[in-house]
């Protein structure tokens, strides 16, 4: 079969790839294993939260881009960014939308009783954004091992509980789970009562972000009508609900819009000729399908997503073998404290690639003519001490799907 | 606070807390007093190995012959706290086989029971060997819980009457003439200050014991020796795998509970804290036991970690190996004129037992008793220790039947119940000494998400208040000594997830 576009990996810089190509009428294909590290960390939208709180994220940015020009914010620029940050919005109308307070970072608070700075933020979280000048109620569930209420009230110097749930087939209760009974009428009447019993002069209430995978913002309007409270979501340990959310939103939107999806599979090998891919091949138990496009984007993520592999002497691109930046030893990956004010030099590492996005060796020179990359796998930050997570994959799953487009 | 004792013991290693047992048996009252954990030091930081001796049987036949008789003994009265692994020491090509003739012959002479087995009779025990071997010998070596084992001697001490303060540290000592009249001591955790009058001290410090000697003006000739070792994620081997060549780095592999462990380096230490695993040291220690068992350079590791040896020496410099690993008792009224003060340090951890014997016996000599020794026959009282994998396993899958408890702990399967009982049941006083009397943080993500979990219950409990986050930053510190060493493969990933969730969702 053949594709103006295969895109190989399906987090959301992949996603977004899928999307920009899609809308501009092109024929795409995405493959990939799972749903990237959307819906381990996604929660909110992170664009660069170690700005100052009280800055525009627009005027952070901006400097940032000038002074980090081989960071991908430098590659894509100020207003691409823009662009791609409205275009993912375009899929999150009202009412489950991402917004921004002031356009600046808003600090929300998150499931270990800390304040985290975070951009684009969906309407579930928004009221946490003040709860602490609120009185809150923090709510937690028995048998859900990853949240709890107690030690949060503890943190934040409010008051917890934590609700027994009707009888489950087992003691242990994931988020999933409970995401799922939450889009039950009678379980949210049960969750209704429950917390208006616990209720004293609280006028906010916390829960973990489990409110329904499908319709969150109908599951929050009727806890709210039950119980008389504002209710917000507070963002835990994986999986993130939230992100399931996104990757579920993309799926059905761009299923719609003709893109063809192979999830599930990994690309098992890429078939060069000259400085062209060809083909690559998936490999369906028992056969191996090849598919053929004109132009490919790479965006299979870092270590966790597979993008990236380590042996103990090298990082290495396991697909195409792109040249991979890096310390010269393993022994300068890690700093010696985990907390360290300065990152860990290995996220640094990673692909190099010109202004358009498409990968280079040393010198410089354009290794592959049709294949761009985008996302994580790119060389060149700190994704997690600059909190850029998703303001990286969405830009650049944008801007390397225009630049492959020629725009 | 102000207390009274016949005998203080300083130090909470297995000889530490031997001699405790040991003494409380013969009715001897006494206090022991350790500045962390039980086991904090060597004895919780070794790779678990109950020695048969077969090691030292050329090169210390003395201490060969106190392990195997001990190894006998810890088999007979602590059978939980051990497995019967047997052991294997395997010829390489380039070993040859002259090691092994004069080997089996030293085991003949000390008595150690040992087998000579061809490569297939080899093979056919471990698979995964080096299939290039010449040939094996088999040897009682086998695999010990030390944390058991202390945690055993504890219990049956307490309940013969000894006492013990974990966390507390000594301070000073006020010596009027020749004795040690008064030891004063702190605990680190509660800022309780001890005034303690004993009739006597044993200093059972271990690699500290010049640290503690020195509070008294006295120094004993003593190498510190790091070993370090590397725990991989599976269970590689079933048996103890030697080389079968005179001692040198990486020429260990002790398979434990899901684990095997990979040791040791041998490496003059400065300091007593010096944990530190080097880069060099894990390429040195991959590099060697791959030789005896290939798949280890592609399997995944968990964690790296040091232990300091106490050796003694005579003055002068050369390699540590050659140092004697029997111990040394030492009554300081004959050395340096303290009347009531006893040093014991050096040893392995499998003659902890026979070093607190002959401690306690020079401590009835000095009282002026004769009372007999009972430690090689009264059997040591089980712990609440978790047992071993398939009872974890049965519990898990209750839970799964609906009667059951979340289980905290998916890599090691500790359920929630079990904590809260050990919680309940053990004098905890910090997050590492819950860590320590369950299995929480020793599995594959070595405490990335139930250390979380943990927190979380002792809020519930009430146990912990306020702002507990301070304990989770400080554990994940720690816990990054442990595996910064290990970063590749599997392990990276790992990494990225556990950064991503408590740098990235949770802004620590």
């Amino acid at each position: 079969m053949h594709y103006d576009l295969i895109i190989t990996g399906m987090g959301l810089s992949g996603l977004m790839a899928a999307k920009t190509a899609v809308e501009a009428k092109q024929k795409v294909l995405i493959v990939g294993k799972g749903m990237g590290s959307l819906c381990l960390f996604s929660n909110t939208i992170d664009v660069l939260g170690l700005l100052p709180e009280t800055m525009k994220v627009r005027d952070g940015l901006s400097q940032w881009i000038k002074d980090h020009p081989e960071h991908p914010y430098g590659k894509v620029g100020l207003e691409k960014t823009e662009e791609a940050l409205s275009s993912f919005n375009s899929f999150f109308p009202p009412p489950y939308a991402f917004q921004s307070k002031n356009e600046t970072n808003s600090l929300i608070p998150t499931g270990a009783g800390t304040l985290r700075p975070t951009y684009l933020i969906p309407s579930t979280m928004m009221k946490g954004i003040i709860f602490k000048e609120k009185k809150t109620l923090i709510i937690g569930f028995k048998g859900y091992k990853d949240f709890y209420a107690y030690r949060l009230a503890d943190l934040f110097k409010c008051r917890g509980v934590t609700l027994s749930l009707p009888e489950g087939p087992q003691a242990e209760i994931s988020a999933t789970a409970i995401a799922r009974w939450m889009e039950q009428p009678t379980f949210r009447e049960f969750i209704g009562t429950e917390v208006k019993k616990q209720i004293k002069d609280e006028v906010s209430v916390g829960f973990p972000a489990v409110l329904g995978v499908n319709d969150p913002m109908g599951v929050r309007k009727d806890l709210e009508k039950r119980t008389g409270a504002s209710i917000f979501e507070i963002p835990v340990l994986p999986p993130s609900i939230p992100g399931i959310r996104i990757f579920n939103q993309f799926k059905a939107r761009l299923l719609r819009k003709g893109v063809t999806f192979l999830l599930g599979y990994s690309v098992s090998k890429v078939v060069l000729r000259k400085k062209r891919c060809e083909t690559i091949e998936v490999f369906h138990p028992p056969i191996t399908n090849s598919y053929s496009a004109d132009r490919y984007i790479l965006a299979t993520g870092r270590f966790m997503g597979g993008g990236l592999k380590a042996d103990w002497e090298r990082i290495y691109e396991p697909l195409f073998d792109l040249p991979v930046h890096q310390s010269p030893t393993r022994q300068e990956w890690f700093q010696k404290a985990f907390f360290n004010a300065q990152p860990h030099p290995i996220h640094q590492s990673g692909i190099l690639t010109d202004l358009s996005f498409r990968p280079i060796d040393e010198k410089g020179e354009v290794i592959l003519e049709n294949v761009w990359v985008a996302g994580t796998m790119l060389a060149h930050h700190n994704f997690i001490d600059e909190k850029s997570r998703e303001g990286i994959e969405i830009s650049t799953g944008y801007t390397a799907a225009k630049k492959a487009l020629g725009s | 606070m102000k207390l009274q004792t016949e005998v203080l013991i300083i130090g909470g290693g297995a000889t530490g807390v031997g001699i405790a047992r040991d003494l409380s048996l013969r009715g001897i009252p006494s206090v022991l007093i350790e500045k962390g954990d039980f086991a904090s030091g060597a004895s919780g930081r070794n790779h678990g190995l109950l020695h048969s001796g077969a090691r030292y049987a050329i090169s210390d036949p003395e201490a060969s012959r106190e392990c195997i008789a001990e190894n006998k003994i810890l088999r007979k009265i602590a059978p939980q706290c051990i497995e019967e692994t047997g052991g294997l020491f395997i010829s390489l090509p380039e070993d040859g086989l002259d090691f092994q003739k004069q080997f089996l012959k030293s085991c003949e002479t000390i008595r150690i029971q040992a087998n000579p087995l061809s490569r297939d009779e080899a093979l056919e025990l471990e698979p995964e060997l080096n299939p290039d071997l010449l040939g094996a010998v088999q040897v009682p070596d086998g695999a010990i819980d030390p944390f058991k084992v202390v945690l055993g001697n504890v219990r049956d001490a307490e309940g013969h009457g000894a006492k013990f303060l974990t966390h507390t540290e000594v301070n000073s000592l006020l010596i009027d003439k020749n004795k040690i009249k008064e030891v004063r001591a702190k605990d680190l955790i509660h800022d309780e200050e001890y005034f303690i009058n004993p009739s006597y001290i044993v200093n059972a410090t271990g690699a500290w014991a010049n640290q503690f000697l020195k509070l008294a003006g006295l120094h004993i000739s003593m190498a510190l020796s790091k070993g370090s070792m590397l725990i991989t994620n599976q269970r590689i081997n079933q048996r103890v795998t030697n080389r079968c060549r005179p001692p040198s780095d990486g020429d260990i592999i002790v398979p434990n509970h899901t684990v095997s462990i990979l040791g040791t380096t041998s490496i003059r230490s400065e300091g007593v804290e010096n944990f530190e695993v080097t880069f060099l040291e894990v390429s040195l220690l991959i590099n060697e036991t791959s030789k005896m068992i290939p798949v280890l350079r592609e399997s995944r590791f968990i964690r790296a970690y040091a232990g300091i040896r106490p050796l003694f020496q005579p003055e002068e410099k050369g390699d540590d190996r050659a140092i004697s690993r029997g111990f040394m008792l030492i009554d300081h009224e004959k050395r340096d004129g303290i009347q009531n003060l006893i040093t014991i340090t050096g040893g392995k951890l499998v003659t902890y037992r026979l070093m607190a014997e002959k401690t306690s016996d020079l401590v009835c000599q000095k009282m002026g008793t004769s009372l007999p020794c009972t430690t090689h026959l009264k059997p040591l009282p089980t712990t609440l220790r978790p047992s071993g994998l398939k009872d974890r396993l049965k519990k898990f899958s209750q839970s799964f039947s609906g009667k059951g408890e979340e289980i905290l702990c998916d890599c090691e399967l500790v359920g929630r119940e079990e904590v809260e009982e050990s919680l309940k049941q053990e004098k905890t006083k910090v997050l590492q000494d819950i860590l320590h009397r369950t299995r929480l943080a020793k599995g594959t993500c070595q405490g990335g998400f139930c250390v979380y979990r943990l927190l979380g219950v002792l809020h519930d409990l009430k146990i912990a208040e306020g702002d507990s986050n301070k304990i989770l930053k400080d554990f994940l510190e720690e816990r990054w000594r442990g595996i910064r060493p290990i970063l590749w493969g599997a392990s990276l990933k790992e990494e990225e997830l556990i950064e991503s969730i408590y740098k990235g969702i949770f802004n620590l």
